[in-house]
């Protein structure tokens, strides 16, 4: 087996080397993107199953945007619901004969903290302002400054972490129980890797939720998530 | 452990573009099927309150036009009682007329009855009166139906006008009508008496009526002097009906 803790290149782009989280990267998202402009060229006014699982994954991302940080989950509705179904998706291709899970890797899974981690910056920033940003850096004093700013960076570690250990842990596992047993003693911890996977894409998403909610600051309560707002 | 530098940047830029991706063929195109229903939903609920106000406003309507006829049903109601009532007052009125003339014909019929009835009494009282004196006279002596008349019968000539006076027996003989035939004696006295109230002597034609009982009567021209009891009872009679 190989070691989970180093990538495999595939070829090359000129200079460019093309690893194998990137080639499945890929893959995922030629498939999303084919499943999204498939399933939404027919949308109607009365949806079919895959229109209403559709809406009811949308309404379920606004609600708990909107529960988690109080506000109108319109500008947030794409990152974070990219985020959950690319982590999701991605966790769940450790199933598949032969594909290693792009978050088993710590690149892909630091290239999404580091997307939460400018967004929070920029809503922060979009939020409050310049001044106003930087001033909760000094709440509830000026001596936590030092702190609030490792705390930005150790928080976004931590994203790093978790999401890369439970993945690649689960990976891990399998791959030595099957190189050790037979062909069906991994099953249940593939199962177990599909309910740690849709777990641990729910925990990236809302942490990035509270992370971005807690950037962007407090404003008046705005209407439930469902009433309003229809930019993605 | 290392890490894979290019691979980190690879799949930041992936991950940017899936987001964009994912905002432009799913979030975006979802949210506006939502909004859509829910916009298709507000308008169904808008036309439903739109109708709702109309079936209200249209019951209202109704409710006003129904009030408006029940107000119109009172007025003419009212406008027929009235009618009747007047109708009533006038019929009844009619039948009050009616009757009060009904009943001052009766009254007049009965008043005429009563009278034509006194009549009759008064007629047959003069009548009894008549036979009553005629038999009481026969009790006394015949002489009084006429020598007891004469004075009399010369004082009312004499209380004649001048002129009726003088046209008694001017013309001729002047008629003398007596309860039976005069003796000699009553014929002298008469004609003496006469010739005192006149201031001359008329000459007598006399006739005989049993019917005056007791008396005498001159027929002049002009005048008619009576002074027997047929007169005086007829007189009664007519003094009672007139009474009565």
């Amino acid at each position: 087996m190989d070691n989970p803790l180093t990538v495999d290149t595939l070829f090359h782009l000129g200079p460019v080397p093309i690893t194998t989280p990137v080639a499945v990267t890929w893959a995922l998202m030629i498939g999303l993107t084919l499943f999204a402009w498939l399933s939404t060229r027919r949308l109607a006014l009365v949806p079919g199953t895959l229109q209403t699982v559709l809406e009811l994954f949308v309404t379920t991302v606004d609600g708990q945007v909107h529960d988690t940080m109080q506000r109108d989950p319109a500008p947030f509705r794409a990152l974070i619901g990219t985020i959950f179904l690319f982590v999701l998706v991605a966790n769940w291709t450790a199933v598949l004969p032969g594909v290693e899970p792009p978050t088993a890797h710590i690149e892909t899974d630091a290239a999404l903290a580091m997307i939460v981690f400018v967004a929070t910056i920029a809503y922060g920033i979009s939020g409050r302002g310049w001044r106003g940003y930087l001033a909760t850096f000094a709440e509830p004093s000026w001596v936590m400054i030092p702190l609030n700013l490792v705390e930005q960076i150790t928080r976004t570690f931590s994203l790093v972490v978790r999401l890369f250990g439970n993945v690649m842990s689960g990976v891990f596992v399998v791959g030595i129980v099957l190189s050790l047993a037979g062909l069906f003693l991994p099953i249940p911890l593939m199962a177990l890797d599909l309910l740690t996977g849709a777990v641990q894409a729910y925990i990236f998403a809302v942490l990035a939720t509270v992370f971005i909610g807690a950037a962007a600051g407090e404003t008046p309560v705005a209407a439930k998530p469902d009433k309003e707002d229809t930019s993605p | 452990m290392t890490i894979d530098w290019w691979t980190l940047g690879l799949q930041t830029v992936n991950l940017v573009v899936l987001v964009w991706i994912l905002a432009r063929f799913l979030f975006r195109p979802v949210s506006q099927i939502i909004a859509e229903r829910r916009a298709a939903a507000h308008a169904a609920l808008d036309d439903a309150d739109a109708a709702r106000r109309m079936a209200e406003s249209a019951r209202d309507e109704a409710r006003a036009e129904a009030e408006k006829t029940a107000a119109l049903r009172a007025q003419i109601l009212a406008a027929a009682r009235e009618e009747a009532t007047g109708e009533k007052d006038r019929l009844l009125n009619e039948a009050r007329a009616a009757a009060e003339l009904l009943r001052a014909e009766g009254a007049s019929e009965l008043e005429r009855m009563r009278r034509a009835q006194q009549r009759a009494l008064s007629r047959e009282a003069g009548e009894l009166a008549a036979d009553i004196a005629g038999k009481l006279l026969d009790r006394i002596p015949d002489s009084a139906r006429i020598s007891g008349f004469i004075e009399g019968l010369a004082e009312a000539v004499a209380a004649l006008p001048e002129a009726s006076r003088r046209d008694l027996g001017a013309g001729g003989t002047v008629r003398l009508r007596a309860a039976r035939d005069l003796t000699g004696t009553e014929r002298t006295l008469l004609e003496q008496s006469l010739k005192d109230a006149l201031g001359h002597a008329p000459e007598l034609h006399i006739e005989t009526d049993p019917g005056l009982i007791a008396g005498l009567e001159i027929v002049g021209p002009h005048a008619i002097v009576r002074n027997h009891l047929r007169a005086d009872l007829d007189r009664i009679r007519e003094e009672m009906a007139d009474n009565g």
